[in-house]
């Protein structure tokens, strides 16, 4: 699904990402871990063509995503709040998104509805510009966007962070009932290593723009990171 | 899919904050470039006269291709300066589903909506149809006029790419400062005459409509260049600026004796220097230093009824900076004024700190304005006066009318034509500002004389500044009073 080969990013001296060889299959969700600093939204950045690579490629469906556009309407994202359109409240966004998926106003209506709980009536038919929400409700915005259209891929940057405890685990519950539904393939970045263990089959530790742990063994995860960040 | 890019656009500029947030700073703005369209408009009809009255007896056609080229170098200069780079908010459509092409044709495209597309049209199209209409036809004033727009427009592309090529980088003053010594230079040191040279194209445009055709491939040729570029750099890291810490250790040493309030002064100078907005208004204010220059010059002028007006010329030179920064006192800080809000005096000391670089520079100004006794001893005297009259009241007064309902403002936009934080106040407060040492000057230096008023001016601003700490309570209070409101508007909370 996901191919990354000697992906490496430089600015002048420094070398910020340097990943030799990632392979992500359909359907996995995959998990990032680092500390600050290790690469990991520079490597979603690169990953969604938002940042230019300064050697290697990464293939989305075996095509490069600095090539071609297609992969843009089976992938979606969400890292941080320039993402949205700041200027629009949150049902415009979604309106505006309904017009560029081409989906109907049915199918907007049946993909909010998915979110009701999570949303906790903060979000849906209110009067605000997104640039005026809360942190957290920027990154509900955000999800619910990037999960709309049916994607295969879906990119999140800690989207646990600045969220409450219930939602947390409303979306934890999201995410599993998607994957459970659909082959969609997640690409979770976080800190939070109980969640991120708990949803994830798969995680990868960054240090340093390079991968320094591939963990595949559900059982053991949660253990080995924390072992690596007590130090 | 392009309606709805364009309906977005829209939607982005009617919802800026710095544009629905204050209707009246609209309409101003608004109402300014109408009368500037207007007066191009008036140039433009006139343009004939205009140009019979500066070469009487010549065929003003023939005197108009001949200097045309001079309209494109001073096009090329505004363009330079005014013209802005379309590429905010990229972030936020470049994941979606959208081809960048489409993306980069309407970021283009939008950025060709502007005045500065119609200035040309405006300026020529009366001449084209009175004048060469006449002599060539209808065709070949259609066939000339095409050709100059399409020349202005062909700026306007190049200038895009251009400006995203070399920005900030010596390389593109380089380019400008080349292109006007070429330009204008090169007629005035009588190297060559660039009008001369050109006047033959713009002659067979009348006649044929091959240069038409030839600017019109230019003109493609420009977008597509621009197009090509900017679509092949839409990646955040290119187009985001990110400044590069240029001005370490730049602190003023003399300001720390002044304990808290002299960090918060440093604090405040290093905003101010890394910082384009703060930067142009520090440059505008050493440019205002030759304001001198077009009165103090004129020998009528220095004891006429028109030797009222240097007050006025001297409140401008010595307190420039103080008038300009000063007018958006706290939205300079509105990204962190709950940093403040949060220290012990630190509303306070902000307050005092800015009073002491706002005077420190304010007595700069004065200082580099000594050279004026060039003109006359008189000279010194006035800004002597108006530097004590802004350090003494004038400081306290523009402080006290920005405390009215202060707005946010985003530090890292342009400056030019950048109206982020200017609400009503900022434009009524004009008023008292120029109002203010008249009512101090004028009662005196009528019943006396000139240097009776002087005087008073000068004796006034010594009581200010004797009553410095207690004037400056005055705002430091109203900061305090207002400090939750003032918070939350900074906040956007409102």
């Amino acid at each position: 699904m996901i191919q990354v080969t000697n992906l490496k990013k430089q600015y002048k001296e420094a070398v910020v990402l340097d990943v030799e060889r990632l392979e992500i299959p359909k359907s996995e969700c995959f998990g990032l871990v680092g500390n600050n600093g290790a690469g990991k939204t520079t490597l979603f950045r690169i990953m969604l063509d938002l940042v230019r690579a300064t050697e290697g490629k990464v293939e989305i469906d075996s095509r490069d995503v600095s090539k071609s556009e297609d992969w843009k309407r089976t992938t979606g994202a969400y890292l941080d709040e320039h993402m949205l359109l700041s200027y629009l409240t949150a049902d415009e966004y979604f309106q505006t998104l309904r017009k560029i998926y081409g989906l109907s106003e049915a199918d907007l209506h049946l993909h909010l509805g998915k979110f009701t709980e999570f949303f906790n009536d903060e979000i849906v038919g209110k009067k605000k510009y997104i640039r005026d929400l809360s942190k957290g409700n920027l990154k509900k915005v955000g999800i619910a966007a990037a999960l709309m259209g049916n994607p295969e891929v879906v990119f999140l940057d800690e989207p646990f962070e600045n969220l409450d405890p219930s939602s947390q685990i409303r979306l934890k519950k999201l995410i599993l009932q998607i994957k459970e539904a659909s082959q969609v393939t997640f690409l979770i970045s976080s800190h939070d290593l109980n969640h991120v263990t708990e949803i994830c089959d798969r995680i990868v530790l960054l240090e340093k723009g390079k991968i320094i742990n591939d963990l595949r063994d559900r059982s053991a995860m949660l253990a080995e990171l924390d072992a690596y960040f007590t130090g | 899919m392009l309606f709805e890019l364009i309906r977005l656009e829209f939607l982005k500029s009617f919802r800026s904050t710095a544009f629905a947030k204050s209707v009246m700073v609209a309409i101003f703005l608004g109402f300014l470039a109408i009368m500037l369209l207007g007066y191009l408009l008036l140039a433009g009809l006139f343009l004939t006269r205009i140009i019979e009255q500066l070469a009487e007896g010549q065929d003003p056609i023939q005197v108009l291709n001949s200097g045309i080229i001079f309209f494109f170098l001073v096009e090329f200069m505004y363009r330079y300066f005014l013209q802005k780079l379309p590429v905010i908010e990229l972030e936020s459509l470049l994941h979606l589903p959208i081809s960048k092409r489409k993306i980069m044709h309407m970021l283009l495209g939008r950025s060709f909506f502007s005045p500065l597309s119609i200035i040309a049209l405006i300026l020529f199209t009366p001449f084209a149809f009175n004048e060469i209409s006449i002599q060539y036809g209808v065709s070949g004033a259609i066939s000339w006029l095409g050709s100059i727009l399409f020349i202005s427009w062909t700026l306007h592309w190049f200038m895009l790419w251009f400006k995203q090529r070399f920005e900030d980088s010596l390389i593109g003053v380089v380019v400008v400062l080349i292109v006007l010594l070429l330009g204008g230079g090169s007629t005035y040191m009588g190297w060559f005459n660039l009008g001369e040279l050109v006047a033959p194209f713009f002659n067979f445009a009348m006649t044929s409509f091959i240069p038409l055709a030839i600017m019109f491939v230019l003109c493609s040729v420009g977008y597509y260049m621009a197009f090509s570029y900017y679509l092949n750099n839409a990646y955040l890291e290119d187009l985001a600026e990110e400044e590069e810490v240029r001005f370490v250790n730049q602190s003023v040493g003399f300001f720390s004796r002044f304990g808290m309030a002299g960090e918060l002064a440093n604090l405040e100078w290093k905003l101010i220097i890394r910082h384009k907005k703060s930067r142009t208004i520090l440059m505008l204010s050493a440019l205002f230093l030759l304001y001198g220059m077009i009165f103090y010059d004129n020998l009528a002028n220095q004891s006429g009824p028109m030797q009222h007006m240097f007050i006025f010329v001297g409140i401008f030179i010595t307190g420039i900076f103080m008038i300009q920064y000063g007018q958006l006192f706290l939205s300079w800080n509105s990204g962190y004024f709950d940093f403040f809000l949060s220290r012990k005096d630190g509303v306070r000391n902000l307050v005092r700190g800015k009073y002491l670089l706002l005077l420190s520079i304010s007595l700069l100004c004065f200082l580099l304005s000594i050279p004026y006794v060039y003109f006359g001893w008189k000279f010194l005297l006035i800004h002597f006066a108006t530097f004590l009259f802004n350090a003494g009241i004038m400081i306290h007064l523009i402080t006290y009318l920005a405390l009215w309902k202060p707005k946010p403002m985003d530090l890292n936009k342009g400056a030019m034509f950048n109206y982020e934080g200017v609400g009503a106040a900022q434009f009524l407060m004009i008023i008292p500002m120029m109002v203010a040492p008249y009512l101090v000057y004028l009662p005196f230096s009528l019943l006396f004389n000139f240097y009776a008023g002087l005087a008073a001016l000068g004796t006034v601003g010594v009581v200010g500044i004797i009553f410095f700490n207690k004037l400056s309570t005055i705002n430091i209070n109203r900061v305090l009073k207002n400090r939750y409101e003032i918070s939350s508007s900074f906040r956007q909370e409102l």
